[in-house]
C-alpha cells in the first residue's frame, strides 16, 4: 500500500524584477493531501489546471522532496529510502517528451532497463515482450521521431512498465490521443490494476475515463483535498436531479392537467412542449422517478412513444461542484 | 558489475543519438585540422630561424610536433563537452527527469557517458595526429611501452573531465556561457599552442587550473623529450591528485543538484 | 518595407533588453580577448619582439600586436553580426513561428535589416570592449581618418549582412546552426588575415580569402585605423568589398526565396 499523510508542497520562486533585484514568491501548489493507494486499485486524481496533479505525483515518484508529510510504500519510508522506492515505482507522462526521439523504441526501452539494473536475456526478453504488449512489434526499430503521438505515448506505457513497478503514476496518458487508440490504453490500465495487481495513480481531463476506470477518486482544489470517494457516490452527493425525457401521443387538455397535478403532488418538476412527434415532457426530481411516471400512464393508458433517463455523469457532478464552489 | 551495465547502455545510446549525423565529424575533425593549420601559421611572422627565442621552450624544427600534440589532446577534452552540451538537450526533452526516477548511480551515469562518447568522438582525428607526427618525424621517446601509457593517462584524464563538465552542464540551462568559462580559455592557456613555461606568473596559474596542462607535459615529455617514467613521477602524480578532486566534485555537484531539483522541481542552478 | 523594419527592430529589441543574450555577449568578447592575450604573450613572452621580416613587408608594418588585435577585434565583429543575421530564419523555424511570419505579406528585406541593424547595436557594444581591452595590451590607434572611416564601415556592415543572407539560406538547407556557422567561422578565421598575413598560406588557400569581406575589411580597417598613410590600394578594396557584398546580396535573396519555397515541403513532408 501507498500512503502518503499530508503532503505539503511549497514553490519558492525567484522573480526578476529589474535587473538584478529578485523577488521571493511561495506557491502552495500541495498543501497537506492526505493519500493512499492499494495494490490492485486505480485511484483518481482531479482538479483544474494548477490544482497541483503534477506536482502531487512527482512527489509520490520521488523526483520532488515534499516540504512536508510523509510517504511510504509498502511499508518503505520513501524519503528515507529513493532507491530501494525507485525500483517499485515508475511514472508516465501524457505527450510526446521523455524519450529519445533519434533511438527506436527497442533502443529505448535497452537504455533505461539498463539504468534499472537489468542486463542480457532478462533485458531482452522484458524488452520484446513490451513492445508486443503495446503492439509496437513492428515499427520497433525505426526512429522514434517518426512516430506518430499515439505510438509515442504507447512507447512510453512500455518504457514506464519496463522494471514491472508495483505502483505506476499516470499523468495525463490519454493526452491527445484518438478514441480507439485511447480505449485500447484505458484497457491496458484496467488490466495491469485487476491482472498483474499493481496500484494505479491516474490523473486525466478526461472524465468518462476517469469515471469508467477509477475505484477511488481525489478531487484536488488548490492543493486541498475537497472530495475522497468513488466515482458512483461522488455522482450521488453531488447530483441529486435525475431527468426523465418522455415523449407520447399528443395529449388533451384534462389528461394534462391531471398528470400535471399527479407530478406536481411527487415533487417532479415537469416541462412540456408540443412537437411533430407528440407531447414532450421534461422531468426533473431528486430521485429515479422512472417507475413512478410509468405507473402514472398504465392508469389512464397513455401511448408512450419514447422514454430515455438520463443518468448523471462525474461531469456534471465536477461542474456542478464547480459551480457550487464559486457561489460561496 | 553495474558499471558496464551503465557504460554499455550510454555506449549504445550516444552512438545512436549524436553520431548518427555524420556532419557531427566537421566539428570533430574538419574544425580541428584547420584549427591546426591555423595554429602553426600563427607562428609565421615570428622569427623562426635557428636563431629564434622560441628554442628556449621548444626546438624550432619540433614546433609542428608539438602543436599537433597540442591539438591531439585538446580534441580529447573537447570532443566530450560537445556530448556534455546533449545534457541540455535530455533536459528540454525530459528524459534527464526520466534517468533521476531510475535507481541508477548518478555519478556513475555521468562519468560513463564521458567514457562512451570518447572512442567514437576522438578515432578520427587521432588517425589524422598519427600519420602527422610521423609525416613529420621527429619523434623521440624513451621506451615504447610508454606510448600506450600516455594514451591511456589521456583518455583517463578526458574521461575524468567530460563527467565533470556533464555534471556542470546537468544543471545549467545556458551552456554557452559554461563553455566560454570552462573550455575556451583551456585552448589558451593550457599550452595546447604555446609553451606554458613561456608564461608570466598570472598566465600560469590559469593554465594549470586545467588538467590538461598536465596531461600535456606529461605527453610531450614522453614523445618529444624522450623522458622515462621516472622523470614524469611528480606531474603524474599532480595529475592525479587534480582528478581526484575533480571526481569528488562531480559526486559532490550531483548530489547536490538532485537535492536542488527535487525541492524546486527545476533541474537549473544557475 | 518600413513598417516590417521598424517592427522587426522593436521585437528584437524587447528580446534583447528582457534576456540580453550574455553568453555570446561574453563568448564574442572572449574570442577576440584571446586572440589578443595570444598574440601578446607571443610576441613578449617567447619570441621576445623578434618579427620575421616577411611578416613586414606583407603587411607594411612592424608592429604585429596592433595587427593581430585588429585581427581579433574584426574576427568578433564579423562572427558576432554574421550570427545575429544568419540565425534569424532557422530560430523562428525552431520556435515554430516561421509559418506565421511567411503567412505575412511583408517584406523579407526589412525583416532581416531590422535584425542587422538592432543587431549592429549588440556587436558594436562587443565591438568597443574588445578594442578597450586590446588597448591595455598594446593595440595602437592612429587618429583615425573619419571621413573614410564611416563609408568603410558601412560597405564592411553591407557585405557582411549580405554574406549572412547567404549563410542563412544554408543554415535553413541543412537544419542546422551549429555546424554551418562553425564551420564558417574556423575557415573565416584561416584566411582572412586574423592573426597572420594570409600571403603565408599557399596560393589555393588565398583564392579563399578573396571571398571573404572580412578579408578586405581588416585591410581597410588597420590602413585608416593603425596605419597612417593612405593609398591608392585603400580605394581599390573598398570597391571590392562593395562589389563582393552586392554580389553576397543577390546570391541570398535569391538562396533564401528558393529556401522558404522548400522549407514546408521538407518541414512537413
Ligand atoms: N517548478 C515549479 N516552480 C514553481 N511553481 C511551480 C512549478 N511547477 C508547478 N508550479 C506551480 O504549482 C501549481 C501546481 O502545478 P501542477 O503542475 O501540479 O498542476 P496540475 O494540476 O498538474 O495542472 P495541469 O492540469 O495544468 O497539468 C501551479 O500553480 C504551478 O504554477
Ligand atoms: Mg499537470
Amino acid at each position: 500500500m501507498l500512503e502518503a499523510k499530508k503532503l505539503v508542497k511549497y514553490y519558492t520562486m525567484k522573480e526578476k524584477s529589474g535587473w538584478f533585484a529578485r523577488k521571493k514568491q511561495q506557491i502552495k501548489a500541495v498543501n497537506g493531501l492526505d493519500l493512499t493507494i492499494k495494490r490492485g486499485e486505480i485511484v483518481g486524481l482531479l482538479g483544474v489546471n494548477g490544482a497541483g496533479k503534477t506536482t502531487t505525483i512527482k512527489m509520490l515518484s520521488t523526483l520532488l522532496a515534499p516540504t512536508s508529510g510523509t510517504l511510504s510504500i509498502d511499508g518503505i519510508d520513501a524519503l528515507q529510502q529513493p532507491e530501494a522506492i525507485k525500483r517499485r515505482i515508475n511514472m508516465i507522462a501524457g505527450g510526446e517528451r521523455m524519450l529519445y526521439w533519434r533511438l527506436s523504441a527497442r533502443e529505448n526501452l535497452m537504455y533505461f532497463g539498463r539504468l534499472y539494473g537489468l542486463r542480457g536475456s532478462a533485458l531482452k526478453n522484458q524488452c520484446d515482450e513490451l513492445i508486443k504488449k503495446v503492439g509496437l512489434a513492428e515499427s520497433a526499430d525505426r526512429p522514434v521521431e517518426r512516430y506518430s503521438k499515439g505510438m509515442k505515448q504507447r512507447l512510453q506505457i512500455a518504457r514506464g512498465l519496463i522494471n514491472d513497478p508495483d505502483y505506476l503514476f499516470l499523468d495525463e496518458p490519454t493526452l491527445g490521443l484518438d478514441a480507439p487508440v485511447a480505449r485500447q490504453l484505458r484497457g491496458m490500465v484496467k488490466d495491469l490494476a485487476k491482472k498483474k495487481n499493481k496500484g494505479i495513480l491516474l490523473t486525466s481531463h478526461y472524465l468518462e475515463e476517469v469515471e469508467e476506470l477509477c475505484d477511488h477518486v481525489y478531487i484536488i482544489e488548490k492543493g486541498h483535498l475537497l472530495l475522497h470517494d468513488t466515482p458512483t457516490r461522488i455522482i450521488q452527493t453531488i447530483v441529486k436531479d435525475r431527468i426523465l425525457l418522455v415523449v407520447m401521443d399528443r395529449l388533451t387538455q384534462e389528461d394534462w392537467t391531471w398528470l400535471r397535478q399527479e407530478l406536481d403532488n411527487r415533487g417532479i418538476h415537469t416541462q412540456k412542449n408540443e412537437t411533430d412527434e407528440g407531447t414532450q415532457l421534461d422531468m426533473t426530481a431528486p430521485f429515479d422517478l422512472t417507475a413512478q411516471f410509468i405507473a402514472l400512464t398504465h392508469q389512464r393508458n397513455f401511448h408512450l412513444l419514447r422514454l430515455e433517463s438520463k443518468k448523471p455523469n462525474l461531469e456534471d457532478a465536477i461542474i456542478r461542484l464547480a459551480e457550487e464552489r464559486e457561489l460561496l | 558489475m553495474n558499471l558496464l551495465n551503465v557504460i554499455w547502455a550510454e555506449m549504445k545510446k550516444s552512438h545512436r543519438h549524436n553520431f548518427n549525423n555524420r556532419l557531427m565529424y566537421f566539428s570533430l575533425f574538419v574544425w580541428p585540422v584547420i584549427q591546426f593549420v591555423d595554429s602553426y601559421y600563427a607562428f609565421k611572422p615570428f622569427n623562426l630561424g635557428q636563431d629564434s627565442p622560441l628554442s628556449r621552450f621548444v626546438p624550432v624544427e619540433k614546433l609542428g610536433l608539438f602543436l599537433i600534440t597540442g591539438c591531439l589532446a585538446y580534441i580529447f577534452f573537447w570532443s566530450l563537452v560537445q556530448s556534455a552540451w546533449m545534457m541540455g538537450y535530455e533536459r528540454e526533452q525530459g528524459t534527464l527527469e526520466i534517468i533521476l526516477l531510475t535507481p541508477a548511480p548518478r555519478t556513475l551515469v555521468m562519468f560513463s557517458r564521458a567514457a562512451a562518447n570518447l572512442l567514437e568522438a576522438v578515432w578520427l582525428f587521432s588517425i589524422f595526429a598519427v600519420l602527422t607526427i610521423l609525416f613529420m618525424g621527429g619523434l623521440h621517446v624513451a621506451h615504447w611501452w610508454l606510448i600506450p601509457i600516455a594514451v591511456v593517462i589521456l583518455m583517463l584524464s578526458a574521461i575524468v573531465w567530460g563527467g565533470f563538465l556533464n555534471t556542470i552542464f546537468l544543471f545549467s540551462r545556458d551552456a554557452g556561457f559554461l563553455y566560454t568559462i570552462f573550455e575556451a580559455p583551456m585552448a589558451f592557456f593550457s599550452g595546447v599552442r604555446m609553451p606554458v613555461m613561456a608564461f608570466p606568473l598570472w598566465a600560469k596559474m590559469i593554465a594549470y587550473a586545467f588538467p590538461l596542462t598536465f596531461v600535456l607535459n606529461i605527453l610531450r615529455s614522453i614523445v618529444l623529450d624522450g623522458k622515462n617514467l621516472s622523470a614524469i613521477f611528480q606531474p603524474l602524480l599532480e595529475l592525479f591528485l587534480i582528478l581526484l578532486c575533480l571526481i569528488i566534485a562531480s559526486f559532490i555537484l550531483v548530489r547536490y543538484a538532485e537535492k536542488h531539483a527535487k525541492e524546486t522541481g527545476n533541474l537549473t542552478l544557475f | 518595407m518600413w513598417t516590417a523594419f521598424s517592427a522587426t527592430f522593436k521585437r528584437q529589441l524587447v528580446t534583447m533588453r528582457r534576456a540580453y543574450p550574455w553568453s555570446f555577449f561574453i563568448g564574442h568578447i572572449l574570442d577576440g580577448v584571446y586572440i589578443t592575450i595570444f598574440a601578446f604573450l607571443s610576441y613578449h613572452f617567447i619570441f621576445q619582439g623578434e618579427l620575421n621580416e616577411r611578416f613586414v613587408s606583407y603587411t607594411g608594418t612592424s608592429d604585429y600586436l596592433s595587427y593581430v588585435i585588429m585581427g581579433g577585434v574584426f574576427n568578433s565583429f564579423t562572427v558576432s553580426l554574421l550570427m545575429i543575421v544568419s540565425r534569424m530564419l532557422i530560430t523562428e523555424m525552431r520556435e515554430g513561428t516561421l509559418e506565421a511570419l511567411l503567412l505575412t505579406p511583408s517584406s523579407r528585406l526589412g525583416y532581416f535589416l531590422g535584425a542587422a541593424v538592432q543587431g549592429l547595436m549588440r556587436s558594436g557594444i562587443e565591438w568597443v570592449t574588445i578594442i578597450c581591452i586590446g588597448l591595455f595590451f598594446g593595440l595602437n590607434l592612429v587618429s583615425a581618418h573619419l571621413a573614410l572611416l564611416i563609408p568603410i564601415l558601412a560597405a564592411f556592415c553591407f557585405a557582411i549582412f549580405a554574406q549572412a543572407l547567404v549563410l542563412g539560406s544554408f543554415m535553413l538547407a541543412f537544419r542546422d546552426t551549429y555546424i554551418t556557422q562553425n564551420t564558417l567561422f574556423v575557415v573565416m578565421m584561416l584566411v582572412s588575415g586574423v592573426s597572420f598575413p594570409p600571403e603565408f598560406l599557399p596560393q589555393w588557400m588565398q583564392c579563399l580569402s578573396r571571398i571573404m569581406p572580412l578579408y578586405y575589411g581588416l585591410d581597410l580597417m588597420r590602413a585608416v585605423m593603425t596605419k597612417a598613410q593612405l593609398s591608392f590600394a585603400i580605394l581599390q578594396n573598398l570597391l571590392l568589398l562593395v562589389a563582393l557584398g552586392i554580389l553576397y546580396f543577390f546570391i541570398g535573396i535569391i538562396f533564401i526565396k528558393q529556401m522558404e519555397k522548400s522549407v514546408f515541403e521538407k518541414h512537413f513532408g
